[in-house]
């Protein structure tokens, strides 16, 4: 577990024997009653929380969250915080086991006492918590899930908001580009039968592509990929039935697990996949631990189609890539491995300075209702590395609203397919995809967002 | 795993006869006068109640004027598989495994404790309504000989308790100065009894069709009870099963299920989970894992095996007893909505246990066309009347629960603070609209002990050991800490004099020196599955 050293809170000690408890009890109601003050939010201090998982198995790529999020916020605290408050970032380890979610979420609310939930990483563990977070009122800003179930109703989950563009706006992105271009192939899917695998379906079947159960449409309950050869049956059904494109809605370590199950078999499809299925640092490291050298790795990954909403942490003359990338090096005090530059340390940053911007907006009076309602309304002041923007509004939370579509090369990194990025946006439901006329606003030469 | 299937046969043996006499009677309020000894400092009563059953108080050298009325839970009534008890079992809350109570601690606080045997006539069971005037009895006795030395009464008890002591402070408000519910069934017990009764009907669809359950329960007597405990035996029988194989083979029930890749424990986790039986149990954390335990969701799986025998056995104890109040046929599921009773993280969170979307999807088909329990009227709307409150008491009540009971679930709690604060709410809003007489205050505060985080432990073989030390605080039933039933009583105490109940930062604080006990005043477990409005 990852935490911050100092917030300590000092129980009266005087009062530890248990007689005293007697003696306190006798007293309680003489207690001042709980402050009307915001948790988490002192006159120099603001405190936020996140879930997850920085060991075990679901954690490779995802484990680099926290300690890139914790960087943009000293940096931030560097330059005075927001409104003067410093910001502290108290991340707990989960494992992706979702009855620690619970209780590390317990433990932040009540022991940290957190103004925010940020950046929390995970859907299925994030679901087990979402709803007492919201019950509570707490913001629960910028998870990284795609599930559109969380944001695209905000009077169940009033509190939550996405960092991630939803798995079915992103599904039905790939849908276009593949019914457009691969029309000649045969196409199948692998899918977890899961919140994941269902929004990946429902968007590839809105853009008109369809399968056929137990022939194209290959599925698997989610977490027996970590059986090894789970996914064997699966590829080889994929095989048999001739698929030549794979579209993956599944999450890294599935992914990697069906590349070796097919490659096993001798089957080398196009593959496509939903873009948390193909973070190449996740599926490097998950095959690496099964003992495949980085470069063999790469090459398995070289040339599988994906999709960003953002630019590629490869792309050195971006202008919030090259500011995020110095900011890491000098503020990231995480382990070696884990501040390495990838896609997770980008996104992560990223969260940090929309995080940022959210606390600059909502201003001084910082309040957990003024948060909310500063981000639904003010999505437009609410900038990023984003080459989308962003969806907030009271009638979704759903983040990023576009996806470019690219094609990763042999050194894993994600490229425009094409050569020129060509940005394509959509809904969460039946609307159609278009193209996308987005010009992202500029980094301030200090790399702080200026909202408020 | 221990099931103990003779305590659950037992149990339901005496519930069942229990029934036979679960009629209304109400007592007349004349109890003997006690006789009393001294000995060590502490004066003894005892005496009996109008209808002959036992009551004492125990009364300390010190005492500060605070009188405790303990409310015990269910009871059985006859003899034959299980022992009956001979009078009075409990003087103050204990921990119905260890059998530690707090007499001694509450003593030395100066605390005075009174205690009743709750049989009427010979009937335990479900016979509130007579244990109500009993209860009153009790106190009235008490008074009479205490006068003026007893300043302020604290009702409190457990489990059934909270379906007689809400009523009766509702009944006789100036009977109680504060009010205490450990583990308790309140609102109505017809909610957490649906729920048991569902239980039967799913594994009937899933696991074996012989299973009739509540639709078979209302039979009077000992017939009832035979009737009741061959329905339980069924249950315990796929239990033994599962307890060998963790239900790893494939579903034989129901036909359109038969040779499907789901595995039966499937089949019971979905049960668990359809009718809020808890994920973590004596044994079972609902986080670790084995080479046997590979996931979270199978070791949830085994804490609904752990905790499945004593949710269904109280189903029996109470469901038969609660049958012949309401006549047979009060279980009734033709209404039912299976898959709307599956909680959306609950299908998340467990999805891989549940056999994915698909798994959930056919499992949740075959129930939804499933032939249903068909009730009589009659008897459901008594059944959905039974231990109707108003809930505007204003005295301080204190609830205290285990996260993870399996018997009484602790969504109990929170149902009952939702009764009073909407009670609360629509007199705060009419004393806002014309700001005459006192303005009310809010005066109900639920506790929860919690479970640690991590508990399972592991064979070699890495099946979980069920026979291990089971987790500290926060599962079963009535199983809390010596700290923990002590601050709870304390806590009363002090409510009972001032009024109110302690403030959240007060309860944040005494939460740091009792283990496990949780200072969230604003924590909510799992919502109870039905509510039928009472």
């Amino acid at each position: 577990m990852k935490n911050r050293a100092s917030l300590s809170r000092s129980p009266r000690k005087s009062l530890a024997t248990a007689a005293a408890v007697l003696a306190g009890a006798l007293a309680f109601t003489a207690l001042p009653a709980q402050g009307a003050s915001t948790p988490g939010v002192s006159d120099t201090e603001i405190v936020l929380g996140m879930q997850l998982p920085q060991t075990g198995g679901a954690s490779p790529g995802y484990n680099k969250v926290d300690d890139a999020m914790r960087a943009y916020f000293d940096y931030v605290n560097s330059k005075g915080g927001v409104n003067g408050r410093k910001i502290t970032l108290v991340a707990y380890d989960d494992e992706y086991k979702a009855g620690k979610t619970v209780s590390t979420a317990s433990k932040l609310i009540t022991k940290d006492k957190v103004f925010a939930m940020v950046g929390s990483v995970g859907t299925q563990t994030h679901i087990s918590v979402i709803k007492d977070i919201n019950r509570r009122g707490i913001p629960d800003l910028f998870v990284n899930s795609g599930y559109s179930g969380f944001y695209t109703d905000p009077k169940k989950y009033p509190t939550t908001f996405g960092a991630l563009g939803t798995y079915v706006v992103e599904a039905k992105i790939l849908g276009k580009y593949i019914k457009e271009n691969m029309a000649d192939k045969t196409l199948g899917i692998l899918r977890q039968t899961d919140d994941f695998g269902r929004n990946t379906l429902a968007g590839l079947n809105t853009a008109g592509l369809t399968f056929t159960p137990d022939k194209t449409d290959a599925k698997f309950i989610a977490g027996a990929q970590a059986v090894p050869g789970a996914l064997d049956a699966q590829m080889k059904q994929l095989q048999d039935n001739k698929v030549d494109v794979v579209i993956v809605g599944a999450t890294a370590s599935a992914f990697a697990a069906a590349v070796g199950s097919a490659l096993k078999i001798g089957y080398r499809p196009q593959y496509v996949v939903i873009s948390v299925g193909s973070d190449a640092t996740t599926f490097q490291t998950i095959l690496g631990a099964r003992g495949t050298a980085p470069a063999v790795s790469a090459a398995l990954l070289a040339g599988t189609i994906s999709a960003s909403h953002a630019p590629s942490p490869g792309e050195a003359d971006d202008e919030f890539v090259k500011a995020f990338k110095k900011i890491n090096d000098e503020f990231n005090k995480g382990p070696a491995a884990g501040k390495v530059w990838d896609n997770n340390v980008l996104q992560g940053m990223n969260i940090g300075y929309l995080t940022t911007a959210a606390l600059q907006g909502a201003g001084k009076n910082l309040t957990r209702p003024g948060i909310i309602k500063f981000i639904e309304n003010n999505a437009s002041k609410l900038t990023s590395a984003g080459l989308s923007p962003l969806g907030y509004s009271a009638k979704t939370h759903e983040a990023f609203t576009g996806f470019w579509i690219g094609k990763y090369d042999a050194t894993s990194v994600l490229k425009p397919i094409d050569g020129t990025r060509k940005m394509w946006t959509t809904d969460s439901a039946k609307g159609l995809v278009t193209e996308l006329k987005y010009t992202r606003p500029a980094i301030a030469a200090d790399a702080l967002p200026k909202v408020g | 795993m221990k099931l103990s299937t003779r305590k659950l046969i037992a149990s339901l043996g005496a519930a069942a006869l229990v029934s036979t006499l679960a009629v209304v009677t109400v007592p007349a309020a004349r109890a003997a006068a006690p006789t009393c000894t001294t000995a060590a400092d502490v004066e003894i009563c005892k005496g009996t109640l109008a209808n002959g059953a036992a009551y004492t108080f125990r009364v300390p050298g010190n005492f500060r004027g605070t009188m405790f009325f303990w409310e015990h839970g269910i009871r059985p009534t006859y003899p034959g598989i299980s022992a009956v008890p001979t009078g009075i079992e409990e003087i103050t809350p204990a921990n119905s495994v260890t059998k530690k109570d707090i007499t001694k601690e509450m003593l030395k606080a100066g605390y005075g404790l009174a205690a009743y045997d709750g049989t009427d006539k010979g009937a335990r069971g479900w016979n509130n309504i007579a244990r109500v005037e009993m209860l009153k009895e009790v106190i009235d006795t008490a008074v009479a000989k205490y006068g003026a030395k007893i300043q302020k009464k604290v009702i409190y008890g457990s489990s059934q308790a909270g379906s007689i002591i809400t009523p009766f402070v509702e009944k006789y408000p100036t009977y109680a100065d504060s009010v205490g519910i450990l583990a308790g069934v309140t609102p109505s017990v017809a909610d957490p009894i649906q729920s048991a009764c569902d239980i039967f009907y799913i594994l009937s669809v899933f696991a074996d069709p012989t299973i009739k359950g509540c639709a078979v329960f209302g039979t009077k007597g000992l017939p009832g009870h035979m009737i009741s405990a061959g329905e339980l035996g069924k249950v315990v029988a796929l239990l033994r099963a599962w307890q060998g194989n963790y239900g790893a083979p494939g579903l034989e029930y129901p036909a359109q299920l038969k040779g499907s890749p789901i595995p039966q424990r499937s089949a019971l986790l979905l049960t668990g989970l359809l009718t809020g039986v808890p994920t973590k149990s004596a044994h079972m954390d609902g986080i670790s894992t084995s080479t046997l335990v590979a996931e979270h969701s199978i070791n949830a799986t085994v804490a609904i095996l752990e905790n499945l025998g004593e949710a269904v056995a109280s189903g029996v104890i109470a469901g038969q007893s609660l049958s012949e109040i309401t006549g047979p046929g009060f279980y009734d599921n033709t209404k039912t909505d299976w898959a709307a009773m599956l909680d959306e993280a609950d299908a998340g969170r467990y999805n891989l246990g549940l056999s994915g979307d698909d798994g959930i999807n056919a499992m949740l088909g075959v129930l939804k066309a499933a032939p249903r329990v068909t009730g009589n009227a009659d008897a459901i709307a008594k059944f959905k009347a039974l231990d109707k409150s108003s809930f505007t008491s204003k005295h301080p009540t204190i609830l205290l629960s285990n996260e993870a009971d399996r018997l009484v679930f602790a969504g109990n709690s929170s149902r009952y603070v939702d009764r009073k604060r909407a009670v609360y709410e629509k007199a705060l809003a009419a004393w806002e609209a014309n700001k005459t007489g006192k303005k009310p205050i809010w005066n109900t505060l639920a506790i929860y002990a919690m479970t640690p985080e991590i508990y399972t432990k592991f064979l070699a073989t890495g099946a979980p050991d069920l026979t291990a030390t089971p987790a500290e605080s926060g599962v079963g039933h009535q199983t809390f800490s010596v700290k923990q039933m002590k601050a709870w009583v304390d806590m009363l105490a002090v409510a009972a004099k001032s009024g109110k109940v302690p403030t959240a930062k007060y309860v944040e604080y005494i939460a740091t020196k009792v283990p496990y006990l949780n200072g969230d005043t604003e924590y909510r477990p799992n919502d109870l599955k039905y509510d039928s409005g009472f």
